[in-house]
Protein backbone atom coordinates (compact mmCIF):
# COMPACT_ATOMS: atom_id res chain seq x y z
CA UNK A 1 0.00 0.00 0.00
CA UNK A 2 1.24 3.28 -1.02
CA UNK A 3 2.37 5.77 1.56
CA UNK A 4 -0.21 9.11 1.39
CA UNK A 5 2.35 11.14 3.83
CA UNK A 6 3.64 13.92 2.07
CA UNK A 7 6.70 15.46 3.48
CA UNK A 8 6.37 19.41 3.99
CA UNK A 9 10.20 21.00 4.30
CA UNK A 10 9.61 24.10 6.65
CA UNK A 11 7.61 21.74 8.92
CA UNK A 12 10.69 19.30 9.06
CA UNK A 13 12.99 21.68 9.77
CA UNK A 14 10.35 22.99 12.65
CA UNK A 15 10.45 19.86 14.27
CA UNK A 16 13.57 18.51 13.87
CA UNK A 17 16.38 21.52 13.70
CA UNK A 18 16.93 21.43 17.60
CA UNK A 19 17.36 17.52 17.40
CA UNK A 20 19.66 18.04 14.38
CA UNK A 21 21.47 21.40 15.66
CA UNK A 22 22.21 19.53 19.31
CA UNK A 23 24.00 16.53 17.70
CA UNK A 24 25.89 18.62 15.46
CA UNK A 25 26.58 20.94 18.02
CA UNK A 26 27.68 18.37 20.98
CA UNK A 27 29.64 16.54 17.77
CA UNK A 28 31.80 19.39 16.59
CA UNK A 29 31.87 21.40 19.96
CA UNK A 30 31.34 24.64 17.59
CA UNK A 31 28.07 26.56 17.53
CA UNK A 32 28.72 28.22 14.12
CA UNK A 33 29.77 25.05 12.64
CA UNK A 34 27.57 22.94 14.10
CA UNK A 35 24.54 25.53 12.21
CA UNK A 36 26.67 25.28 9.02
CA UNK A 37 26.38 21.37 9.28
CA UNK A 38 22.86 21.49 10.69
CA UNK A 39 22.02 23.72 7.74
CA UNK A 40 23.78 21.03 4.91
CA UNK A 41 22.24 18.67 6.75
CA UNK A 42 18.47 20.12 5.27
CA UNK A 43 19.56 20.95 2.60
CA UNK A 44 20.67 17.63 1.45
CA UNK A 45 17.04 16.55 3.03
CA UNK A 46 15.82 18.68 0.39
CA UNK A 47 17.17 17.52 -2.24
CA UNK A 48 16.27 13.61 -1.15
CA UNK A 49 12.60 14.93 -0.41
CA UNK A 50 11.21 12.41 -2.71
CA UNK A 51 12.58 9.25 -1.01
CA UNK A 52 11.72 10.31 2.65
CA UNK A 53 9.07 7.74 3.10
CA UNK A 54 7.14 8.67 7.35
CA UNK A 55 8.16 10.94 9.65
CA UNK A 56 9.77 7.86 11.52
CA UNK A 57 11.88 7.58 8.23
CA UNK A 58 12.77 11.45 8.15
CA UNK A 59 13.83 11.36 11.70
CA UNK A 60 16.50 8.27 11.38
CA UNK A 61 17.55 9.70 7.95
CA UNK A 62 18.57 13.35 9.63
CA UNK A 63 20.13 11.65 12.13
CA UNK A 64 21.84 9.45 10.71
CA UNK A 65 23.42 12.24 8.20
CA UNK A 66 23.79 14.66 11.32
CA UNK A 67 26.12 12.17 12.44
CA UNK A 68 27.99 11.59 9.43
CA UNK A 69 28.18 15.07 8.57
CA UNK A 70 29.17 16.49 11.51
CA UNK A 71 32.04 14.06 11.45
CA UNK A 72 33.05 14.86 8.06
CA UNK A 73 32.95 18.35 9.52
CA UNK A 74 35.28 17.46 12.21
CA UNK A 75 37.59 16.27 9.82
CA UNK A 76 38.10 19.10 8.05
CA UNK A 77 38.62 20.90 11.15
CA UNK A 78 41.09 18.34 12.96
CA UNK A 79 44.14 20.72 11.81
CA UNK A 80 43.07 22.95 13.90
CA UNK A 81 42.06 20.94 16.98
CA UNK A 82 44.36 22.24 19.32
CA UNK A 83 42.44 26.34 19.39
CA UNK A 84 39.28 24.23 18.83
CA UNK A 85 39.10 22.56 21.79
CA UNK A 86 40.13 26.04 23.87
CA UNK A 87 36.89 27.23 21.77
CA UNK A 88 34.67 24.20 23.27
CA UNK A 89 35.64 24.97 26.96
CA UNK A 90 34.65 28.42 26.31
CA UNK A 91 31.68 28.14 24.71
CA UNK A 92 30.36 25.22 26.35
CA UNK A 93 30.87 27.37 29.31
CA UNK A 94 28.95 30.30 28.40
CA UNK A 95 26.21 28.33 27.10
CA UNK A 96 25.46 25.64 28.82
CA UNK A 97 25.68 27.95 32.43
CA UNK A 98 22.95 29.71 31.92
CA UNK A 99 20.47 26.79 31.41
CA UNK A 100 22.36 23.96 33.19
CA UNK A 101 23.08 23.22 36.73
CA UNK A 102 27.17 23.79 37.38
CA UNK A 103 27.81 19.71 36.98
CA UNK A 104 25.83 19.78 34.09
CA UNK A 105 27.54 22.42 31.90
CA UNK A 106 30.92 20.46 33.51
CA UNK A 107 29.99 17.24 32.55
CA UNK A 108 29.20 18.63 28.66
CA UNK A 109 32.84 19.95 28.42
CA UNK A 110 33.99 16.99 29.40
CA UNK A 111 32.37 15.17 27.00
CA UNK A 112 33.55 16.93 24.54
CA UNK A 113 37.40 15.91 25.53
CA UNK A 114 36.50 12.46 24.76
CA UNK A 115 37.37 10.35 21.35
CA UNK A 116 34.77 10.48 18.57
CA UNK A 117 33.37 7.51 18.05
CA UNK A 118 32.99 7.72 21.68
CA UNK A 119 31.33 10.94 21.90
CA UNK A 120 28.61 10.11 18.97
CA UNK A 121 27.88 6.75 20.53
CA UNK A 122 27.66 8.66 23.89
CA UNK A 123 25.51 11.39 22.56
CA UNK A 124 23.16 9.22 20.86
CA UNK A 125 22.46 6.90 23.85
CA UNK A 126 21.48 10.25 26.24
CA UNK A 127 20.64 12.61 23.90
CA UNK A 128 18.69 11.02 21.60
CA UNK A 129 18.00 7.82 24.38
CA UNK A 130 18.71 5.30 21.78
CA UNK A 131 19.53 1.90 22.61
CA UNK A 132 22.76 -0.15 21.50
CA UNK A 133 21.26 -1.53 18.52
CA UNK A 134 19.38 2.01 17.50
CA UNK A 135 22.99 3.30 17.87
CA UNK A 136 24.62 0.90 15.93
CA UNK A 137 21.82 1.14 12.75
CA UNK A 138 22.39 5.10 13.37
CA UNK A 139 26.52 5.11 12.91
CA UNK A 140 26.16 2.06 10.38
CA UNK A 141 29.07 0.23 13.21
CA UNK A 142 28.78 -3.00 14.91
CA UNK A 143 26.77 -3.53 17.80
CA UNK A 144 29.88 -5.33 20.13
CA UNK A 145 31.36 -1.95 18.63
CA UNK A 146 29.12 0.66 19.72
CA UNK A 147 28.78 -1.31 23.18
CA UNK A 148 32.77 -0.56 24.05
CA UNK A 149 32.60 2.27 22.85
CA UNK A 150 29.75 3.13 25.21
CA UNK A 151 31.26 1.14 27.99
CA UNK A 152 34.35 2.98 27.54
CA UNK A 153 33.20 6.45 26.65
CA UNK A 154 31.26 6.15 29.79
CA UNK A 155 34.19 5.32 32.12
CA UNK A 156 36.43 7.65 30.91
CA UNK A 157 34.18 10.38 31.23
CA UNK A 158 33.50 9.18 34.93
CA UNK A 159 37.36 9.15 35.76
CA UNK A 160 37.39 12.82 33.98
CA UNK A 161 34.54 13.75 36.08
CA UNK A 162 36.21 12.03 39.42
CA UNK A 163 38.82 14.02 39.17
CA UNK A 164 37.16 17.35 37.65
CA UNK A 165 34.02 17.36 39.49
CA UNK A 166 35.63 16.46 43.39
CA UNK A 167 33.20 18.65 44.84
CA UNK A 168 30.37 16.86 42.99
CA UNK A 169 32.05 13.53 44.17
CA UNK A 170 32.77 14.36 47.56
CA UNK A 171 28.98 16.19 48.06
CA UNK A 172 26.92 12.78 46.94
CA UNK B 1 28.96 -1.59 46.04
CA UNK B 2 25.45 -0.08 46.44
CA UNK B 3 26.93 3.47 47.33
CA UNK B 4 28.80 2.87 43.65
CA UNK B 5 25.76 2.08 41.75
CA UNK B 6 23.62 4.46 43.23
CA UNK B 7 26.70 6.83 41.98
CA UNK B 8 26.61 5.45 38.55
CA UNK B 9 23.17 6.17 38.59
CA UNK B 10 23.48 9.71 39.91
CA UNK B 11 26.16 9.90 36.76
CA UNK B 12 23.91 8.74 34.23
CA UNK B 13 21.03 11.04 35.19
CA UNK B 14 22.87 13.87 35.55
CA UNK B 15 24.61 12.89 31.91
CA UNK B 16 21.19 12.48 30.70
CA UNK B 17 19.62 16.06 32.05
CA UNK B 18 22.83 17.66 30.65
CA UNK B 19 22.33 16.06 27.17
CA UNK B 20 18.84 17.59 26.46
CA UNK B 21 18.11 18.70 23.08
CA UNK B 22 19.14 22.77 22.47
CA UNK B 23 16.96 25.07 21.15
CA UNK B 24 18.09 25.62 17.78
CA UNK B 25 19.41 29.51 16.92
CA UNK B 26 16.38 31.30 14.83
CA UNK B 27 19.45 32.38 12.47
CA UNK B 28 19.95 28.21 11.43
CA UNK B 29 16.45 28.57 10.05
CA UNK B 30 16.67 31.78 8.56
CA UNK B 31 19.84 31.14 6.68
CA UNK B 32 18.98 27.99 5.83
CA UNK B 33 15.30 29.14 3.97
CA UNK B 34 18.16 31.86 2.15
CA UNK B 35 20.59 29.23 1.18
CA UNK B 36 17.67 27.07 -0.54
CA UNK B 37 16.23 29.86 -2.17
CA UNK B 38 19.68 30.33 -3.47
CA UNK B 39 20.39 26.66 -4.43
CA UNK B 40 16.96 26.35 -6.23
CA UNK B 41 17.60 30.07 -8.32
CA UNK B 42 21.23 28.03 -8.55
CA UNK B 43 19.48 24.86 -9.81
CA UNK B 44 16.89 26.58 -12.10
CA UNK B 45 19.76 28.35 -13.59
CA UNK B 46 21.46 25.41 -14.14
CA UNK B 47 18.20 24.12 -15.76
CA UNK B 48 17.30 27.11 -18.29
CA UNK B 49 21.28 27.04 -19.70
CA UNK B 50 20.82 23.01 -20.23
CA UNK B 51 17.55 23.84 -21.57
CA UNK B 52 19.29 26.32 -23.89
CA UNK B 53 22.05 24.09 -24.59
CA UNK B 54 19.69 21.40 -25.88
CA UNK B 55 18.03 23.64 -27.77
CA UNK B 56 20.95 25.31 -29.51
CA UNK B 57 22.00 21.44 -30.29
CA UNK B 58 18.88 20.76 -31.45
CA UNK B 59 18.72 23.74 -33.99
CA UNK B 60 22.44 23.06 -35.06
CA UNK B 61 21.49 19.77 -35.50
CA UNK B 62 18.83 20.62 -37.98
CA UNK B 63 20.53 23.24 -39.42
CA UNK B 64 23.30 20.94 -39.99
CA UNK B 65 21.16 18.50 -41.74
CA UNK B 66 19.38 21.03 -43.67
CA UNK B 67 23.10 21.84 -44.83
CA UNK B 68 24.23 18.28 -45.52
CA UNK B 69 20.50 17.57 -47.27
CA UNK B 70 21.00 20.85 -49.65
CA UNK B 71 24.20 19.64 -50.46
CA UNK B 72 23.25 15.85 -51.39
CA UNK B 73 20.51 16.85 -53.51
CA UNK B 74 22.54 19.54 -55.42
CA UNK B 75 24.89 16.75 -56.47
CA UNK B 76 22.33 14.12 -57.05
CA UNK B 77 20.63 17.03 -59.18
CA UNK B 78 24.10 17.64 -60.72
CA UNK B 79 24.65 13.91 -61.35
CA UNK B 80 21.13 13.80 -63.06
CA UNK B 81 21.86 16.36 -65.32
CA UNK B 82 25.29 14.84 -66.03
CA UNK B 83 23.40 11.69 -67.18
CA UNK B 84 21.07 13.93 -69.42
CA UNK B 85 24.09 15.35 -71.14
CA UNK B 86 25.89 11.97 -71.50
CA UNK B 87 22.31 10.75 -72.98
CA UNK B 88 22.06 13.34 -75.22
CA UNK B 89 26.06 13.08 -76.21
CA UNK B 90 25.28 9.26 -77.05
CA UNK B 91 22.01 10.60 -78.67
CA UNK B 92 24.19 13.06 -81.17
CA UNK B 93 27.25 10.45 -81.30
CA UNK B 94 24.39 7.85 -82.52
CA UNK B 95 22.99 10.16 -85.44
CA UNK B 96 26.47 11.23 -86.62
CA UNK B 97 27.49 7.43 -86.87
CA UNK B 98 24.50 6.84 -89.21
CA UNK B 99 24.69 9.94 -91.18
CA UNK B 100 28.43 8.74 -91.64
CA UNK B 101 27.29 5.02 -92.65
CA UNK B 102 24.76 6.68 -94.90
CA UNK B 103 27.18 9.00 -96.67
CA UNK B 104 29.98 6.50 -96.65
CA UNK B 105 27.32 4.19 -98.57
CA UNK B 106 26.65 6.89 -101.29
CA UNK B 107 30.28 7.56 -101.87
CA UNK B 108 31.18 3.80 -102.54
CA UNK B 109 27.66 3.38 -105.14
Amino acid sequence: MASSWQPDFEQLVDEHQSMVFSLAYRMTGDRGLAEEVAQDVFLELDRNLRKIESPLHANHWLRRVAMSRSADALRRRRVRSMDMWVEIEEQHGAIFEERLSPLGSRVETLLATLPEAQRAALVLRYQEDLTPEEIATTLDAPLATVKSHLQRGLKLLRAKAATHLKEYVRGR
Amino acid sequence: MCVDVERIDDFERELRAAMHRLPAPPSLKRGLMARRRQERTERHGRLVWFERLAASLVLAGVAGGALVWRNAEEHRKGEEAKQQVFAALRITHHALEEMKAQLDERDTK
